[in-house]
């Protein structure tokens, strides 16, 4: 096997290890028993179709957010404005819907994921000719941009467009909403997992042959690799730099897919929880692989999932600390795993 | 007019300058940590960890002092993991922050609920007294006898000075100009982002500090970015502790602002004014008002 896949593998194991001997340290400390509260988990989740519709409707937009970052991140570029542009994108779809409520469905759900995808890409183009023109570096834009976007939203949100005495948006027409899993098969009874998830897992096939079978891939990764090397070769790095940023932006507008045209039929402000950031967690675990952002964004769905089943012995909050545990353990163990390998040569 | 007198008044200038207190920390404590060349995002979460902390012993044992103290040791010992991470590991400095906010944040959710009960705030307790006698001047009153407000009124001078007039504020710029020359001439360059990243996290407990005990009481997501404006406020005031200051009473301007139209009732909406501090922050990076320039060796591990 390939010296450097094993050593991914190696390292990404070691780390979800890791992260669960700490969480277990954590609940013993706190008087919990972990094997029980880890396996009532574990238990709910795979003994019905209902809890594996649940975790797989939690990883659909984790996955595509992470397809979208894979993007980015593998021409080193650092977005973390995924809370934003998602949130915009979301909420151009539910506005865009609800105006379109007397279309047929066939031509009203495309138009508005196109146009929520425009919008979100419009907050990864500005990073990133920002980026690009003035070098400045797209943390700082995107963070900030991060506040401006879910400031601009509320304002417009609450001033025009929301139910009274909500934060959510008027309801679309039903015959837009995508058919949930429960449709075809029985085993999803009850359950919000929707065709998104098909969607997303296209999509990250599709990002997975983009990255690591195509022309464009290649320069996207010679570009993390080295920039002024790959311009040196002859690769428009700027270009890149703008494409990449901006597809990977857009792609998270199909987070709002999931959850509007899927569960709830409206945009609801602070519906995203801070996915924009999970997504960031999900995308480094699986070391920018597409295919890997897919097992990764599972392992989330059951964490965020699971978190709601332990509820009542320990405050589901706790698996947001397991998801701050998860990043700092993978780039510790990566050090150590390669410090290793060095010296074994 | 009416209105324009009712906002502008002693007592909203005092308030400018009580709310400039959180954002000249949290921005100082960014300075240091990247005049050093560690760019420390992190700064909201250590000011989550550290308000989360207070709060917790205040309540506990209703003893500010101890809860102070127990707070910034709190903060000075994640301060030594975040160095362990950045300067040790070399871990790239940016995924580390981004990890630090994501765990303060799931931390103090998890503990508040864990300990209180309750997913909003925990009971309320006495902050910080303010000192007496200067108390009861009117309008500076409440600024003037407040410890912390004081302390970053004497930090611009003292960051100025550590920064650009000592041996140690030179060698620590070193570190995050040139690490390799620094040293080749001597200069420990981990030890000097070593105390940075204290000197970091101290500051940034103190903006927590203040947050939380002029609340009263700890709620989820009170930090409500503030840290990030830090950051904000550094980059605007090009790094140097003087400019910083006048870019923080830029940023406590718009939100004294802000509240005062709340409470008069005004229509002009309140989320437009909450976002001018990273507008203004982007057009600045942008160039439009001044050039900026990091340290050199900001961000680069070494």
């Amino acid at each position: 096997m390939n010296i450097n896949i094993r050593k991914n593998i190696v390292s990404v194991a070691l780390s979800v290890i890791i992260t669960i001997i700490i969480s277990f340290l954590l609940l013993l400390i706190l008087k919990k028993d972990p094997v029980q509260i880890y396996s009532l988990m574990l238990k709910d989740i795979f003994a019905s179709g209902y809890g594996i519709g649940q975790t797989l409707f939690k990883t659909t937009p984790l996955i595509l957010l992470g397809c979208g970052l894979a993007l980015c991140f593998h021409a080193s570029i650092f977005n973390i404005g995924a809370e934003g542009q998602l949130n915009a994108g979301s909420f151009v779809i539910g506005i865009v819907l609800y105006y379109l409520s007397p279309l047929p469905a066939f031509f009203a759900v495309p138009v508005s994921i196109i146009a929520g995808m425009l919008v979100s890409s419009l907050f990864g183009i500005i990073p990133a000719l920002i980026k690009i023109k003035k070098g400045v570096s797209e943390v700082i834009t995107t963070i900030m941009l991060n506040f401006v976007v879910l400031g601009l939203i509320n304002y417009f949100l609450l001033r025009f467009f929301a139910v009274k005495a909500t934060m959510h948006s008027e309801k679309i027409n039903d015959s837009f909403m995508f058919p949930k899993l429960s449709v075809y098969s029985d085993i999803f009874q009850g359950s919000t997992v929707n065709i998104s998830i098909i969607l997303a897992l296209i999509t990250a096939v599709c990002c997975y042959i983009v990255i690591y079978k195509t022309k464009y891939g290649y320069k996207l990764r010679a570009i993390g690799f080295n920039p002024t090397a790959s311009k040196y070769i002859g690769v428009d790095v700027s270009k890149i730099i703008f494409s990449s940023f901006t597809i990977g932006a857009a792609l998270t507008a199909f987070a709002g897919v999931n959850f509007i045209l899927g569960y709830k039929g409206y945009y609801e402000f602070g519906f995203s929880n801070n996915i924009g950031f999970t997504a960031i967690a999900v995308t480094l675990l699986a070391k920018n692989n597409p295919i890997g952002i897919i097992f990764s964004a599972f392992l989330f769905g059951i964490l965020d999932y699971g978190g709601l089943v332990v509820n009542e012995i320990v405050p589901k909050e706790i698996m947001l600390v397991v998801q701050g545990v998860i990043i700092l353990a993978i780039f510790s163990v990566d050090k150590i795993v390669k410090n290793y390998y060095l010296k074994k040569g | 007019m009416d209105f324009l007198i009712q906002i502008f008044s002693f007592a909203f200038l005092a308030q400018v300058l009580r709310f400039c207190t959180p954002y000249y920390l949290a921005a100082n404590s960014a300075n240091f940590s990247e005049r050093s060349g560690v760019i420390n995002i992190a700064v909201e979460g250590f000011m989550i960890s550290s308000a989360f902390s207070f709060a917790l012993i205040s309540v506990l044992t209703g003893n500010w002092f101890f809860a102070l103290i127990f707070s910034v040791i709190v903060n000075l010992v994640l301060g030594c993991l975040f160095a362990l991470f950045t300067v040790r590991l070399k871990i790239d400095q940016i995924v580390v922050g981004v990890g630090f906010n994501l765990l303060m944040a799931g931390l103090s959710k998890f503990l508040l609920v864990y300990i209180f009960g309750t997913s909003s705030a925990t009971p309320g307790f006495n902050g910080i007294p303010h000192i007496p006698f200067i108390d009861s001047i009117p309008y500076l009153g409440k600024v003037l006898s407040d410890y912390i407000v004081l302390f970053s009124f004497v930090l611009i001078f003292l960051a100025n000075h550590i920064l650009f007039k000592t041996r140690f504020g030179l060698r620590l710029r070193s570190a995050g100009e040139n690490p390799e020359a620094a040293e080749s001439l001597g200069v420990k360059v981990r030890k000097y982002r070593f105390y940075a990243l204290l000197i970091s996290c101290f500051l940034s407990a103190l903006a927590g500090i203040w947050l939380v005990s002029n609340q009263n009481s700890y709620s989820d997501g009170m930090i409500a970015g503030r840290g990030f404006i830090g950051l904000a406020a550094m980059i605007i005031g090009k790094w140097k502790p003087g400019k910083i200051f006048i870019a923080c009473l830029m940023f406590s301007f718009f939100e004294a602002l802000e509240i005062s139209l709340q409470l008069s009732g005004s229509n002009i909406p309140s989320q437009l004014i909450q976002i001018l501090p990273y507008l203004i922050t982007i057009l600045v990076l942008i160039g439009f008002i001044g050039k900026t320039k990091p340290p050199a060796a900001d961000g680069v591990p070494y």
